[in-house]
């Protein structure tokens, strides 16, 4: 099937899938996920030649769940793409410090036209609700970062959702780290409460602690106007301290006045193109077009109800790389769903043997 | 068996720890040790350690039954693992051992009960008496409990009181070693605390320490360099960093005895599960072009799937399965690639894993049986791709014709190993191992001279 023909029907299912008289569609879901795996097994080199090695193809894999997946990992040591070198215009880094290997998620117009139309109208249900936007935003990230998934998510969240009064108050260092302009934050906060108008704010996990922490430090609380709403996504990787979730909202209860109901996490990478909020009990859900399986690490077989294993993502919006990614996270199967228990790399040096912090 | 409530890590939970009874834990240590350890002679202290090594080798010693029982749920260790670490530590426990122990130390055994010249002193009418501190505190490491059983050794030799400080949940061993030692001699036992609580915990770290006069501290840089902060200036403080270690195996160790060589690396990877500081997580093979490394990987893994039948690893969390499962996924893409890379891999379980890479690049190892197998030209080649962690290097086993080692040891020892073993024997220290490179004892002791005329 060629690349124009499969975006088509992606996108068709897509649209279909979110409506309330189409239940999941699991057949259709199994059919586009065989048919994305067979191009890409085709397209992306490394990943024929993991295929080959495990002689999974077309022939010998009848359901998406059986779709070889490629580790995260893979994508800092290898070009994991359908698209011929010449005709990637846009690539995505994950996140990290000057010198570390960086994984690479490379995109064109196409790829990037299917990321938007999955990203859009799951965020807009689940960050809106029944609210319609637009709405003043705030975003602590930085309006241009040309690697980073996460701004090209909210660039495209501000184009659709955001009143002009929308602002990005993150800065990005010369070393590649971000920052926050406080006094910008503050002023887009205080705004927001004088015009009584409810305020979006979106950002990292450690963005959010920054301003939370200025805030404890100066005494000064807010009561953000009602409907105001929060996404926090991603981890700390040392750049602030790591609070838990509920630390997390506790503080944005106390300074920004908004209830823990108001505040919703996202779950995403560069190496995906779906994302998965999570809902008030914490656990985490992807599109229709996108898929969780938790495994056991022990014996590669899915994980029973409320195990824990690794957390694989299998995403149909995720056309010019693969489609079935194995992430690095550790999760708890909640159902067709998942709650996210953190990197299962950042183990610690233990005793007195070396282990690696990765 | 009913362990009796003699030691902290005995309250039914950890929770139940606060500053004051640290610090009265530490006084009733300092008034003990005052009461029974300073009387007593280095000849007793031995006799009683070489007959308790001798009850901890005996099947029907309740004390080992006991943990071996408890050892798979508490510490992951199978019984067979456990069993087998415990065999070598206290098959060294000997009054023998003990003996040469303090001569190596201290120039002569009886040094700790009078004031003795050694051989030069007693030339110029001088003489000397060693003491040990009055309370000795151990930061023991989590991974793996020998550490923590050869201080406690090192510590009574000294006549020191301790408090031996775990971490949390971990305590069950050295607890363990410290009821039977009650047992045996309740007033040495009386000079013993043990107590477990997660690291870092500042009210009680900063009393504990407080009372210190020496600290024997073992895990991560950033953990010494908090311990040492907090410890009073006048305490010594022995820190052992972070450590990882290497096989070495030559041409010619695999020409005469590749089977042998294998077998003895799968020892070396098995015993601890590979969770030690002397636990190598790279063995280096040499190659010229003959697929010595294949061969030995292959070998490899054939004895590690065999060590499973007999020494099984344990049940891992998911936190450390999954390290195992995140990297065999990506050196399986790596394989698949490349003809440098190739896996071997126990079937549904995560039980060992061998990479074989053609690059001498060190990597570390995510422990519990996953082993790199790198092929190297020669010494040399291996040693550019350890660089990076040459300054935390302990131990290389090596595997080669007898002609060789000499060699090959100076080599290592002026690049930076600070112990050189046969391959297969790198879990197996002898008891006077210097740890680090420091003497064991003799950093713990403090001189007192004495100038007869």
């Amino acid at each position: 099937m060629s690349v124009a023909l499969l975006s088509s029907q992606l996108r068709s299912f897509m649209s279909r899938s979110l409506a309330p008289e189409n239940p999941a569609g699991g057949e259709e879901f199994n059919r586009l996920a065989l048919a994305l795996f067979a191009f890409q097994r085709e397209n992306v080199p490394i990943y024929r030649e993991l295929c080959q090695r495990r002689k999974a193809g077309p022939e010998s894999v009848a359901d998406w769940r059986d779709i070889p997946a490629v580790p995260t990992r893979v994508f800092k040591e290898y070009e994991v793409s359908s698209i011929p070198a010449g005709e990637r215009t846009r690539a995505f880094y994950s996140s990290g410090t000057t010198g570390q290997v960086r994984s690479r998620h490379f995109h064109n117009a196409e790829s990037l036209s299917l990321y938007e139309a999955s990203l859009l109208p799951w965020f807009q249900r689940h960050f809106f609700g029944l609210l319609p936007p637009p709405m003043r935003l705030l975003f602590l990230s930085p309006e241009t970062a040309a690697h980073s998934s996460l701004v090209h998510m909210l660039t495209t969240v501000r184009r659709h959702f955001g009143t002009p009064e929308s602002v990005f108050t993150g800065r990005e260092e010369a070393d590649g780290a971000w920052s926050l302009d406080m006094e910008q934050t503050l002023a887009a906060v205080r705004d927001a409460v004088g015009d009584n108008t409810p305020l979006g704010l979106l950002g990292t996990a450690f963005s959010f602690v920054q301003l939370l922490d200025h805030l404890q430090a100066a005494g000064k609380r807010f009561a953000l106007p009602k409907g105001s709403r929060v996404m926090e996504t991603g981890g700390y990787k040392g750049r602030a301290r790591a609070l838990t979730k509920a630390q997390l909202r506790q503080m944005f209860s106390k300074f920004l006045g908004l209830p823990a109901s108001q505040v919703l996490a996202e779950y995403g990478m560069s190496e995906l193109s779906a994302q998965a909020y999570d809902n008030p009990a914490g656990v985490f859900g992807f599109p229709p077009w996108a898929r969780a399986c938790v495994i056991s690490p022990e014996t590669g077989a899915p994980s029973g109800e409320g195990e824990t294993g690794l957390l694989r993502v299998f995403d149909l919006a995720n056309i010019a790389s693969v489609m079935a990614v194995q992430t690095e996270d550790l999760a708890v199967r909640r159902g067709d769903d998942f709650e996210l228990l953190g990197r299962a790399s950042s183990a610690e040096p233990r005793g007195c043997s070396l282990l690696p912090v990765a | 068996m009913n362990l009796p409530n003699y030691f902290l890590a005995d309250l039914p939970s950890e929770a139940e720890l606060n500053a004051a009874l640290i610090t009265e834990a530490c006084q009733t240590l300092k008034r003990n040790g005052q009461q029974f350890l300073q009387g007593r002679t280095t000849g007793s202290i031995i006799h009683t350690l070489d007959r308790l090594g001798r009850d901890w080798l005996s099947e029907d010693f309740p004390f080992r039954q006991e943990l071996l029982k408890l050892s798979p749920a508490a510490t992951g260790f199978s019984a067979a693992v456990l069993a087998a670490g415990l065999d070598q530590f206290f098959q060294q426990l000997t009054g023998e051992n003990l003996e040469s122990l303090l001569r190596q130390e201290l120039g002569r055994a009886q040094r700790l009960d009078e004031f003795l010249p050694n051989e030069d002193e007693g030339k110029s009418a001088r003489s000397a008496l060693a003491l040990g501190p009055r309370l000795l505190v151990h930061i023991a490491p989590g991974n793996i409990p020998l550490p923590a059983l050869t201080e406690m050794m090192l510590g009574l030799l000294a006549r020191s009181a301790q408090f031996v400080k775990c971490g949390s949940g971990q305590s069950l061993i050295p607890r363990m070693f410290a009821h039977s030692l009650y047992e045996a001699d309740h007033k040495l036992g009386a000079c013993l605390e043990i107590a477990s609580w997660k690291g870092g915990a500042e009210n009680l770290e900063s009393v504990l320490l407080a009372e210190a006069d020496c600290i024997v501290a073992t895990g991560s840089d950033e953990t010494l360099a908090a311990i040492r902060r907090k410890a009073p200036p006048s305490a010594r403080f022995i820190g052992h960093g972070a450590k990882v270690s290497f096989g070495y195996v030559t041409l010619e160790a695999m020409e005469h005895q590749a089977r042998q060589v294998a077998e003895r690396a799968a020892a070396d990877v098995t015993a601890w599960n590979q969770r030690g500081c002397l636990s190598p997580h790279v063995i280096y093979v040499e190659e010229q072009g003959g697929g010595t490394g294949g061969e030995f990987a292959n070998l490899l893994a054939e004895k590690l799937e065999a060590a499973e039948q007999t020494h099984p690893r344990g049940a891992l969390n998911a936190r450390d399965a999954a390290a195992i499962a995140m990297r065999r996924a990506f050196y399986e893409v790596r394989a698949a690639h490349s003809p440098d890379t190739r896996i071997w891999a126990s079937r549904e379980s995560t039980a060992w894993t061998v990479i074989l890479e053609n690059d001498p690049r060190f990597e570390i190892s995510c422990q519990n049986r996953f082993i790199y197998v790198k092929v190297v030209t020669e010494l040399s080649h291996a040693l550019q791709g350890a660089e990076p962690v040459s300054d935390k290097i302990s131990t290389v086993g090596l595997a080669c014709a007898p002609a060789q080692t000499a060699a090959l040891a100076r080599t290592l020892a002026r690049w930076g190993a600070k112990r050189i073993c046969p391959l297969g024997r790198m879990q197996q220290p002898p008891l006077g191992w210097r740890h680090d490179g420091r003497p064991p004892l003799g950093d713990l002791v403090t001189w007192i001279d004495w100038e007869k005329q």
